[in-house]
């Protein structure tokens, strides 16, 4: 399933403007009990609020899904093997082979496993498979409103992806937890003041 | 891979007040929509989805749904209606409808048509049945939209500071060195398409630049934000233009060219100097000083680049000045110290930003609604439009790079060439003409797509006085709305993937909505209630091929030659490109055909400068007030207006309504975040939680518009607005309502009922 791929996504928080669009996109198209990627915002106490002090503010929105980590924890902890890496890098969380342990919310240095209680099994973003398969990308990159997520082949140094993660400061999430994530943020620019 | 079970169908979703609208591509399984994605477009950055987009089979799919025609059973308002067919619909409305034209004449019906998911010729179809009865179209421009075209109509003659739609600001042309962003936030609002575009302009250099009284997202994004106070837009602009002036800084040639600047204005009259003031044999000519024989001489198009922009003269005895010169005496009142007092912008600020404007090559003033909300805004806009006037950026905000597409309107405007057709009137002069039969009393009306009780100013006003003065109200509505339980009679309507429309967006695409599924339960199309009940008025022929003839009709213009109905329904077409360099010529609609920064007609008004007059009601100045704090109100990007308040995977994300306001406020009336607060006025009580952001300009309350009132504690946002009109609105072209200009107070609220 690999074909010497490597999927990796770049979300560029310049572009992001916190629409939530994702989150909903995820939720309907893989019809989950929550949102596979929630956002954010780094600002005030409250969602959708700035820090600082008017006039004075910022807020970014940090979108945080799975990051399929090179080293996965979740994948280690499961006793059932319900959850892979694939050859590919995507970190897959079958369904049908979880019985709902939660070992997987535990060991992820993330929080970003969830537990569904209405059937008891665990559930993650599983970067689409489904459409990726089928050489579409993930739903959340069409229905990105600011075109802010990116998605694609870090094997391919012509990839879009490749390109920002060379050009741009990109970052990665909790480095320190040695999980090596495949999802990549873009900072925002720099404010140009007057 | 295609699953030969589903069948795709290429559609677009008009939940944006018509003027913009996705592609959307949607996946059928035996009679079901069971997926929605963004279309495909010839230009990949058109293609786009936004949350309300994505929960639009909720809309259709929706328990709630209204299923078949009812009529009242119960009072008004209160909610109780019993099914009867489309057959008795039509039998009563036919029935109202001569009765009350036969004693009030056809002109007491109105037709009272919103905003929100209109497309084109949905609207149209209640035009031309309209026009057809000689009865009102009641306009929605005045429920917020209005005073963008009050200014605009007075300082460029269009009825948008902007191109072909603001979209068209950006496209096939360089992007511009600093983007002025001003009372408008795309981030969350409309136009759909603007944020990409601005971020595309920012990423290639463009400084950003956003203006408003809350920190938006787009704010946000900015590279300066510009905090200042509700309601002090022209102040800010007069500020800006008298750092410009002291400097030197103005673009006399582009003044010279394309502005009334240089006519001469009389200071006894207020009105320009005519050749017939000063016996010169052109009469109707302006005057101006002519600089190389510094003597005055009526206008012609080879004299008019050597005319004084400054001084003061004597003609004839009659003292005189160029308009610029009176434009430069008012702004030079507007010192940075004092802007700054009035708008709440820091002095260095203001001085840095005129410097800014005038000194860059090319600024794009991106403007819309939000000042327009207030008491004055008309003005805001001219004052803002001045400054990118006297800085020579007029061009490069309203000129664009693709032919706009022109609807055929007449066939709906008029539907019988030499006949008169229907009366027009505002909305907000509707509640005169209801309530005291001012200009002419309306007896009946008919909504469509407008939830109007919930959206419009004062509702208190709407179901004490409007209402009970309403002999017969018929609403179409997808569901009971606050509004539907006032009806006599409701008729079940399609959600837009039911019916077919042609979409003239996004800006240069054109795109067919097209029915995707079978009308749901007995609901019928818009268009097609029309062409029934026309039918049985005996206007049937005018409405032959339901909703495609309207679209074959209202596509019948030169713009679109070439691309028909069927083109359509695979793809979005894009309009032609203008040849390469060219740009259309600046021409503007004024009585001098060009831009007025002096309109003459409006001196009585004492509004023929872009002056700042306080706020009707925002007590923008310190002070003791009664009511201190100025509600506003901010648009979602969970809702278009009130479309999409009942949605479920929406208020997921945002569960109610709340009051946001500045940390200052909140601490002097103890409220913290969570608390529920009531606020107040004369008018009303609203209730509801509060939330402390900084993100607000102490002394705002910030609303968000579009919830229904069932979903507030007590009261509602537009309990505390006022239905005032102002005159000056009213002359130009249409009075608007201040919902941005509105004084509060606000308090715990202790035992607020649940």
């Amino acid at each position: 399933m690999s074909n010497g791929k490597k999927f990796v996504m770049v979300i560029d928080q310049e572009r992001c403007f916190g629409c939530e669009a994702c989150s909903i996109a995820c939720k309907i198209e893989n019809n989950t009990s929550d949102y596979g990627i929630k956002v954010e915002t780094q600002g005030g106490a409250v969602k959708d609020t700035p820090r600082g002090n008017f006039p004075n503010l910022t807020m970014d929105f940090l979108p945080k899904l799975c990051n399929h980590c090179e080293n996965p924890p979740c994948v280690d902890s499961c006793p059932e093997d319900a959850l892979q890496k694939r050859d590919d890098g995507i970190v897959v969380l079958d369904r049908e082979l979880c019985t709902g342990c939660q070992s997987c919310l535990t060991a992820c240095p993330y929080n970003i496993i969830v537990f569904d209680d209405s059937n008891n099994l665990a559930e993650k973003c599983n970067f689409c498979v489904h459409r990726v398969d089928q050489g579409l990308e993930p739903f959340c990159v069409i229905c990105c409103e600011g075109q802010a997520i990116h998605f694609g082949d870090l094997n391919d140094s012509d990839s879009v992806v490749s390109q920002l993660i060379s050009e741009k400061n990109t970052f990665q999430l909790k480095t320190e937890e040695g999980t090596n994530p495949n999802v990549y943020y873009s900072p925002p620019r720099l404010k140009r003041r007057l | 891979m295609v699953n030969p079970e589903i069948r795709l169908v290429r559609t677009a979703c008009p939940a944006h007040c018509g003027i913009d609208c996705c592609g959307i591509l949607a996946h059928v399984k035996d009679g079901k929509v069971i997926k929605l994605e963004p279309a495909e477009f010839p230009d990949e950055r058109d293609r786009r989805i936004c949350l309300r987009g994505l929960v639009s089979l909720d809309i259709t799919y929706h328990p709630d749904r209204i299923k078949y025609p009812m009529k009242r059973v119960g009072e008004r308002g209160e909610g109780k209606f019993e099914r009867i067919s489309w057959d008795e619909a039509y039998e009563i409305i036919v029935k109202k409808f001569k009765e009350i034209s036969e004693k009030y004449g056809w002109k007491s019906i109105g037709w009272a048509l919103g905003g929100p998911g209109a497309g084109t010729t949905k609207f149209g179809a209640y035009l031309r049945l309209a026009s057809l009865t000689q009865s009102t179209r009641v306009s929605a421009w005045g429920y917020g939209d209005a005073g963008l075209p009050c200014g605009s109509r007075v300082i460029l003659g269009r009825q948008f500071p902007y191109g072909h739609l603001h979209v068209a600001t950006f496209w096939q042309r360089k992007y511009p060195e600093l983007l002025m962003v001003w009372a408008t936030n795309p981030a969350e609002s409309m136009p759909l398409q603007n944020m990409r575009r601005l971020m595309d302009a920012k990423e290639s250099g463009t400084q950003v630049i956003v203006v408003d009284p809350r920190f938006t997202v787009t704010a946000s994004k900015a590279d300066e934000y510009i905090g200042l106070n509700p309601a002090t837009d022209s102040a800010l602009a007069l500020g800006i233009m008298n750092v410009i002036f002291q400097n030197d800084l103005h673009d006399k040639e582009f003044i010279l060219e394309y502005t009334n600047g240089p006519y001469l204005v009389r200071i006894d009259t207020g009105k320009m100097i005519r050749g017939k003031d000063i016996n010169a044999n052109k009469e109707d000519a302006y005057v101006i000083w002519h600089r190389p024989s510094d003597s005055h001489k009526t206008l012609s198009r080879s004299n008019v680049k050597e005319a004084s922009l400054t001084g003061s003269y004597t003609i004839e005895g009659i003292e005189c000045k160029p308009a610029l010169q009176l434009l430069m005496d008012l702004s030079s009142e507007y010192t940075p110290e004092k802007t700054a007092e009035i708008t709440g912008v820091e002095k260095e600020l203001i001085i840095k930003l005129a410097k800014r404007i005038a000194n860059a090559k090319k600024v794009v003033f991106l403007t819309h609604m939000g000042f327009t909300r207030t008491y004055h805004g008309d003005i805001s806009l001219r004052g803002v439009i001045s400054v990118a006037a006297i800085t020579g950026n007029v061009n490069a905000t309203v000129s664009s790079g693709y032919v706009p597409g022109g609807l055929n309107w007449n066939p709906f405007l008029k539907a019988i060439p030499d006949k008169p057709s229907f009366h027009r009137m505002g909305i907000l002069n509707l509640y005169d003409a209801v309530i005291s039969g001012n200009p002419y009393p309306i007896k009946a009306l008919w909504f469509a797509f407008i939830n109007f009780l919930n959206q419009c100013a004062n509702s208190n006003k709407i179901i004490e006085q409007f209402y009970p003065n309403l002999e017969f109200i018929v609403q179409t509505e997808l569901f009971m709305t606050p509004s539907a339980r006032y009806a006599d009679l409701i008729l079940p309507v399609c959600s837009f993937l039911e019916f077919s429309d042609f979409m003239n967006s996004p800006y240069p695409n054109i795109q067919l909505q097209q029915k995707v599924i079978e009308p749901l339960f007995e609901s019928k199309s818009d268009v097609t209630i029309v062409a029934e009940l026309a039918d049985r008025l005996g206007y049937g022929k005018y409405f032959e091929g339901g909703e495609e003839g309207l679209i074959d009709l209202i596509m019948d213009s030169g713009s679109f030659k070439g691309i028909t109905r069927e083109t359509l329904k695979t793809k979005a077409v894009q309009l032609p490109k203008l040849p390469e360099g060219a740009s259309f010529p600046l021409s503007f609609g004024t009585p001098s055909r060009k831009i007025e920064l002096y309109a003459e007609q409006l001196y009585e008004d004492g509004e023929a400068l872009p002056v700042y007059l306080p706020p009707f009601e925002a007590p923008v100045t310190p002070g003791e007030k009664k009511y201190p704090l100025t509600l506003i109100n901010g648009h979602s990007r969970f809702r278009t207006h009130s479309m999409f308040a009942n949605i479920q995977a929406l208020l997921d994300l945002n569960p109610e309504p709340l009051v946001d306001i500045h940390p200052i406020d909140a601490e002097k009336r103890d409220i913290r975040t969570g608390d529920i607060v009531t606020v107040y006025n004369d008018r009303a009580r609203t209730t509801l939680k509060a939330r402390v952001t900084e993100g607000v300009k102490p002394g705002v309350a910030d609303i968000t518009e579009g919830w229904w009132i069932e979903q507030f504690r007590e009261g509602s946002l537009n309990h505390l607005t006022h239905d005032t009109i102002n005159p000056v609105q009213d002359k130009v072209y249409e009075p608007n309502m201040h919902m941005n200009d509105v004084a509060v107070e606000i308090t715990k609220s202790e035992g607020a009922k649940k």
